[in-house]
């Protein structure tokens, strides 16, 4: 409402009004411009982000589990998310081109790290009671695993993913903004260069609710899955 | 009690902490020696910090001793043994693995296949009352329920040794004494050798064969008494027998002492 009243006296390209952003939102979807770039975007985010989930995953657990790769992985790991890898497009786009196979890879490379650090701290920081326990009951190497440190990382991981898939939106977007124009990205690129600026907020929105549904998604597989972990906060040691 | 053999013999343990390098670290236990006879209850009684906890862990293989030995039926003892269970202080429930999977474990570390392992677990949660909340989460059970399920995770592998580290310190009054005279009516049945640490006194003469009595800095052991009650406890009132009340003057004399020579 108070949008719409500040909005209206004044020049749409600074400001629309939100009935004027709705109507574009409308329009896009209805010309199936939005549809096909939101079918772009979220194929480049699931298939990076995916990738990404379980390279993390499996690489933190042995970083974390196993003081060899960790020693040898470890300086990368601290080298690449201290960088901004955003710089590394032009350099991406030398190796991989502009095209989808390029823009996966920004995604996974964004979405990476958060997940892959995560994972290693929460494979180390398993309760040491419950390792006891395990050990004290005769599990193997790959039973402690399973039973007693990978459990044990889940909130770690959870949140890790959470960071990652963030983090990999920008990707998506920076990826089809620097790249061949695409998806998401690639609309906003356009109406934000031809000052459409209606348009350019209406696709906006878009992408955030992209990533309110993901996170909530997360919620939800937290609570069907990973009931324990609000049940049991802070009793862990 | 007639002659038993041993089934752990505690040779000359010692264990200090951190002592490397220039630090002289924490001598938690001195020359520790005991033998543990088959079939026996044993318990530790001490002031906190008299190591009871770092005996047990040495006992399960899950810290190395600083020196001595551990003999098991006259073997040398080496890492985690399949015939000692434990029974943790802080009970330690996966919260991610249901009540009937918890009890499992053990089972598991011993490669023995799911539908085995699962009646297995059944039977023994059965004897400590809980079938009825098998598929519950451990964290839905109250405290007294969870230690029920400690005990059923280590009576699972069915051990010749049941190591128990203040199992009910953390229970009300009411909770503790039911759980004292399930503990022996499970030993009375299964019969295999308890060593059950507490710094509770009349627990400690409720449930054993013997007592020794544990003393600080450094940690060992001051003296080994016999409780000379019969069995089975739940069935006379303990503490008004005159064998009870003589020990625990003895064993609260030999704390007592302790603080009396500090001042
Ligand atoms: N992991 C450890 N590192 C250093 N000191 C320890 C450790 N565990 C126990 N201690 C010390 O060893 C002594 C004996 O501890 P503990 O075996 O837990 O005693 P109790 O179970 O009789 O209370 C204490 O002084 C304690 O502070
Ligand atoms: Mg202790």
């Amino acid at each position: 409402m108070a949008w719409q009243l500040y909005a209206a006296p004044m020049n749409p390209i600074l400001l629309p009004t939100p009935i004027a952003v709705l109507a574009d939102f409308v329009a896009l979807v209805s010309d199936g411009t939005l549809v096909s770039a939101l079918v772009d975007s979220f194929s480049e985010l699931i298939l990076g982000f995916t990738i990404a989930v379980i390279v993390g995953i499996g690489l933190g657990v042995l970083m974390g589990r196993y003081h060899r790769f960790e020693v040898v992985f470890d300086p990368y790991v601290t080298f690449m998310n201290a960088t901004p890898l955003v710089a590394f497009i032009p350099l991406l786009i030398i190796w991989v081109g502009i095209e989808f196979p390029a823009r996966v890879i920004v995604v996974f490379l964004l979405s990476l790290w958060p997940i892959l650090i995560n994972t290693v701290a929460g494979i180390k920081n398993a309760n040491r009671g419950l390792v006891e326990v395990g050990t004290s009951f005769g599990l193997s190497e790959v039973q402690l695993l399973r039973w007693v440190n990978l459990p044990s990382a889940v909130p770690y991981i959870l949140a890790g993913i959470r960071n990652g898939i963030a983090k990999g939106i920008v990707g998506m977007i920076i990826g089809e903004m620097d790249m061949a124009l695409a998806g998401l990205g690639g609309m906003v690129a356009v109406f934000g260069d031809s000052f459409q600026t209606s348009k350019l907020m209406a696709v906006i929105f878009c992408t955030s609710i992209f990533g309110v549904v993901f996170v909530g998604l997360l919620g939800l597989i937290e609570r069907r899955w990973f009931a324990w972990i609000k049940e049991t906060a802070g009793s862990q040691k | 009690m007639t002659e038993a053999s041993t089934v752990l013999d505690i040779r000359g343990i010692s264990k200090v902490y951190g002592g490397r390098s220039g630090h002289r670290g924490v001598q938690a236990l001195e020359s520790i020696d005991l033998s543990i006879r088959e079939g026996e209850f044993i318990s530790f009684v001490g002031p906190s910090g008299c190591g009871k906890t770092t005996l047990l862990k040495i006992l399960d293989g899950l810290l190395p001793a600083s020196s001595g030995r551990i003999l098991f039926d006259g073997r040398e003892l080496v890492g985690v043994s399949r015939e000692i269970a434990y029974v943790f202080q802080d009970i330690n429930l996966l919260p991610w693995k249901s009540v009937v999977e918890n009890v499992e474990i053990g089972l598991v570390g011993r490669g023995q296949a799911p539908v085995e392992r699962r009646r297995r677990a059944m039977e023994v949660l059965e004897l400590v009352g809980l079938h009825g909340v098998a598929s519950h989460p451990p964290y839905t059970l109250s405290g007294g329920m969870q230690q029920r399920v400690g005990v059923a995770r280590a009576l699972a592998i069915n051990p010749r040794v049941l190591l128990m580290d203040e199992p009910f310190g953390h229970l009300d009054n009411m909770t503790r004494e039911t759980l004292q005279i399930e503990v022996s009516k499970i030993w009375h049945r299964m019969r295999m050798s308890v060593v059950f640490v507490t710094h509770d006194v009349d627990e400690a003469i409720f449930l054993s064969d013997r007592i020794a009595v544990f003393d600080l800095d450094p940690g060992r052991i001051v003296e080994v008494l016999d409780v000379n009650l019969p069995h089975p406890r739940w069935e006379i009132d303990v503490p008004a027998q005159p064998e009870a009340i003589r020990l625990r003057r003895a064993i609260i004399e030999r704390l007592e002492l302790r603080k009396r020579v500090l001042i």
